[in-house]
Formats: C-alpha cells, sequence, structure tokens
C-alpha cells in the first residue's frame, strides 16, 4: 500500500507541473493513467461505479469527482487532483489542489487552510484517539479559517478496496466513533469551501460543485494508524527502530 | 476519492410541510379533523399549536396545518388564514 500511495503522489507531483493555462483536463487524466501504469501499476478509480477516467479533476467551485474533458485550464484557476491507483491488490489514494498560473490570494488563502485542515487530521490518527477526533480537528481547522467543510463527502478506510470502513467524516465532536487501533489505512480528504458547506451534484452524476459557486480545494493523503503515531504511507516509515523497542 | 456520505440530517431535510384546509370536525383533547385542500379526500387528524386562538376552532374555519414528515395523518394547526 506504501507503494501504490507513493506512486500517486509522484503521479501527482508530475501532473502538478503540468498544470498549465491551455492545458485541458483531458491531458491532465492521460498523463495521469501515463504514469500510473509505468510505474506498473493499474488506474483505481476507471470503472469504480462505472467512472469513466484515471483522474478526478475539479476546477474552483467544483469540490471532487470532476471528469476530465475538453475543458482548458485557465491562468489563475485552482485544480483539485485526486488520483489512486492499485499495486498487487493494494489502493493508494491521494489528492491535493494545485494553482494553475498565479492564484488569486483567497484562492491561495483557502488552499492553505485545506492542507493544514489535512495535517490536522492526520496528527489525530494515533492509537486511543477515535475517528471523531480527526474530524474534529479537521472541522476546527479549516472553520478557524471562517471556511467551511464538505459533509455530503467523506474519508475512508482503505485498503485491498478503494472505500472500507470506517467512514472518516471532516466534521464532528471528539470522542465519538470507532476507537483508532495501529494497524488501520485511512484515506483522510477534507474538502473547504469559501462559502457555505452545501454541495449538489451536476447532471452527470458525479461532479460535485459548490452549491453557492464559491471556491473549493481538497487535500488527501492515505495515512497508517501505528502504536507511534501517523504513517503518511507514501512516505517512508517515520519511526526510528529505537522507539520500537522502547515500545 | 471520497465516498458519498449518508446525507446527514439537517433542518432542511425534516422540516414538516405546511398545506392549507378546512376543519371538519372538533375532536376531543382539542384535536381536529381537517380536510386538506390539496387532494380533497386527504384529511388529518390535528392537535393546535400554542395559541389559545386556534382552541376555539369550529367546523368550516380555514386553517394552515403542519404534516408530520413521519406520519402523513397527523398534523398540528399552526394558524388560520
Amino acid at each position: 500500500m506504501a507503494r501504490a500511495c507513493r506512486i500517486v503522489v509522484d503521479t501527482l507531483d508530475a501532473l502538478e507541473a503540468a498544470a498549465e493555462p491551455g492545458v485541458t483536463t483531458k491531458e491532465m487524466d492521460r498523463i495521469a493513467r501515463e504514469q500510473i501504469e509505468k510505474a506498473g501499476a493499474r488506474p483505481a478509480f476507471l470503472g469504480y461505479r462505472g467512472y469513466p477516467a484515471t483522474l478526478c479533476i475539479s476546477v474552483n467551485e467544483e469540490v471532487v469527482h470532476g471528469i476530465p474533458g475538453p475543458r482548458k485550464l485557465r491562468d489563475g484557476d485552482i485544480v483539485g487532483l485526486d488520483l489512486g491507483c492499485i499495486v498487487e491488490g493494494f489502493f493508494g489514494d491521494a489528492a491535493r489542489t494545485v494553482a494553475v498560473g498565479q492564484a488569486s490570494p483567497e484562492a491561495k488563502r483557502l488552499m492553505t487552510a485545506t492542507r493544514e485542515s489535512l495535517f490536522a487530521g492526520i496528527d489525530a490518527c494515533r492509537p486511543g484517539k477515535r475517528v471523531g477526533d480527526i474530524g474534529h480537528a479537521v472541522q476546527t481547522r479549516a472553520e478557524g479559517y471562517g471556511y467551511s467543510v464538505v459533509r455530503e463527502f467523506v474519508g475512508h478506510g482503505i485498503g485491498t478496496s478503494l472505500h472500507e470502513e470506517p467512514q472518516v467524516p471532516n466534521y464532528g465532536p471528539p470522542g465519538r466513533r470507532e476507537r483508532l487501533v495501529p494497524g488501520m489505512c485511512l484515506a483522510i480528504e477534507p474538502m473547504v469551501n469559501v462559502g457555505q458547506p452545501e454541495v449538489e451534484v451536476l447532471a452527470d452524476g458525479w461532479t460535485a460543485v459548490t452549491r453557492d459557486r464559491s471556491l473549493s480545494a481538497h487535500f488527501e493523503l492515505s495515512v497508517a494508524v501505528t502504536p507511534f503515531g501517523p504513517w503518511i504511507l507514501s512516505e517512508p516509515y517515520p519511526y526510528e527502530q529505537a522507539e520500537v523497542a522502547n515500545a | 476519492m471520497p465516498e458519498a456520505a449518508p446525507r446527514p440530517r439537517t433542518e432542511g431535510s425534516s422540516e414538516p410541510l405546511e398545506v392549507e384546509g378546512t376543519v371538519r370536525e372538533a375532536l376531543p383533547n382539542a384535536l381536529f379533523r381537517v380536510e386538506l385542500q390539496a387532494g380533497r379526500s386527504a384529511s388529518v387528524t390535528a392537535h393546535v399549536a400554542g395559541e389559545s386562538s386556534l382552541l376555539r376552532l369550529r367546523p368550516g374555519d380555514a386553517v394552515v396545518v403542519e404534516i408530520a414528515p413521519y406520519d402523513a395523518g397527523r398534523g398540528r394547526i399552526v394558524r388560520r388564514r
């Protein structure tokens, strides 16, 4: 799973570099697919519940699940890139929002807030905490910026399927829901709106947009709960052997 | 890729439906049988909301009724119209 997550994040790096004005979202999808297949993995989203592409690409007021197409990226757009792949039966899933050209100060602030919310959530991934503590940490950070978190979509367990138990909401009271134990792997993914939290799904059945059409950002990483704390699966294992010996 | 969550309970989703009707019969315990305008045949057993003027409702009075989302046969008279 760490390998799958690494491939996803490497591919996101390539996509971020490719996100220039004039590039179509379809072209971004092609780059994603090529990179993933070159790395020896398979796209995880293609065909998932009928999803038609490798990449979810969500521009500006689009929150998540944007389908790649002929739309050209423009200077000042912010683009959510959400990607998953499968390696030897294990899934990796990650996302980030990037600026095309020069983003507005508000857009930059939103992206910062959302990324910080993600890491606040990751920091709560410790044995003895509960799933509700993750959502609470995310919500507190995002709302501290005056933004709102999306309720209709949630993070999820990940492993030999893309979506496993438990669901990981980005809001709610602390101390509730499932207890975190070492070995759990969770995809944590705050979706944060400048305006109101409500979203609606467009007629294509996938693309979710903010109801008030305000800007939205999305960051996601897959994390394992270890006895010592969170392990972001796309990163090297962060804990020393000494810590293991002292446990 | 985020998972679609079950729609959270919001104030909007459990908001009662308001319909217009006419009182047909006064029942014991400040209940009334109200015939609804929408769909002639429909009628509900309704109790009155707060206001004491509503307690003096008589057959024939025109009222607005809130219908509970979980029991379409019961309602609450919220005001005269």
